[in-house]
């Protein structure tokens, strides 16, 4: 599994498509079987207290796709603030176990930890 | 030396942080600058308690003017966190708002000048766009501005991604 982080909008999809997965691979429902998942923070939001058993059904992706979301004033509501704090700790535990964490930064892939992967043949 | 450690909540700072003291001459010092407020602060202070247990640290709660700090030795500190420090010095117990930038930067000189190693850690709180009302942007904007002066007095600094830390100056200790 690789980890892809980076800002809202930085580009983690586009990376995704320059390996050449296609649309259909790609799906936001922790449930599908598609080698591609975005949009984890949204998954974590539904239910930050259960993070921890996101991580197996993770680890069987190719590409996980998480926006970054703790670099910014700690929220007023309390829901906000755990489930900021759900995302960033269930990243840390994936990127234990990911080969590779790639940090997309304005379309620009950076490999921080292991290797930028090679495009799909 | 002094280290300065940034990164978005939860990204594992604390822990990363305390790893390097435990390759650092002792005593070790936890300068915790954080008031609990309420069930969530006592939470988030019991957590980073537990993180820190057996490690060593004598822990020193101090929430502001860390200019006339006294450390009992020289040794390695850990000071946690800027963002609170910044807080607590431009806003008092009243509302009443100051400038935060001296006293925060003035005080960490004035820790590092007591210790061999000082690791401080501080977050990046700029990054989501929103733009507050009053205060919060000035906090903001002040918080920017402190890490920047903090940024060029320290010999390294490490912004940390979901536990992995990036080196953007220096280095850090083996």
């Amino acid at each position: 599994m690789i980890l892809v982080l980076g800002a809202y909008g930085a580009g983690k999809r586009d990376f995704a498509r320059s390996l050449g997965y296609k649309e259909f691979e790609m799906s936001d429902s922790i449930e599908a079987e598609a080698p591609v998942l975005f949009g984890l923070e949204e998954i974590v939001r539904a239910d930050p207290e259960g993070y921890e058993a996101l991580i197996e059904p993770l680890c069987r992706r190719e590409l996980v796709l998480c926006c970054e979301v703790g670099s910014g004033v700690i929220p007023n509501s309390r829901e906000d603030r755990v489930f900021r704090e759900a995302t960033g700790r269930l990243c840390v535990l994936l990127a234990k176990r990911a080969e590779a964490v790639v940090r997309v930064v304005a379309g620009i892939p950076v490999a921080i930890k292991g290797e930028l992967p090679c495009a799909r043949c | 030396m002094l280290i300065l450690l940034t990164g978005g909540s939860a990204s594992g700072k604390s822990s990363y942080a305390e790893d390097l003291c435990l390759r650092s001459p002792m005593p070790r010092f936890y300068l915790a600058a954080m008031q609990p407020y309420g069930e969530e602060g006592a939470l988030r202070v019991e957590r980073h308690r537990k993180l820190r247990a057996g490690k060593g640290f004598e822990t020193i709660e101090r929430y502001r003017d860390y200019g006339s700090l006294v450390l009992p030795e020289r040794g390695t500190v850990l000071l946690e966190c800027i963002c609170n420090l910044t807080a607590n010095e431009m806003f008092d117990d009243d509302g009443n708002m100051t400038d935060p930038r001296e006293r925060v930067v003035e005080g960490v000189k004035n820790v590092a000048s007591q210790c061999d190693t000082l690791f401080v850690i501080t977050n990046d709180v700029g990054s989501d766009g929103i733009e507050y009302e009053g205060s919060t942007q000035e906090y903001v904007r002040a918080l920017g501005d402190i890490n920047a002066r903090l940024s060029a007095m320290a010999d390294a600094v490490v912004e940390m991604v979901a536990g992995i830390p990036i080196l953007l100056k220096g280095d850090v200790p083996a």
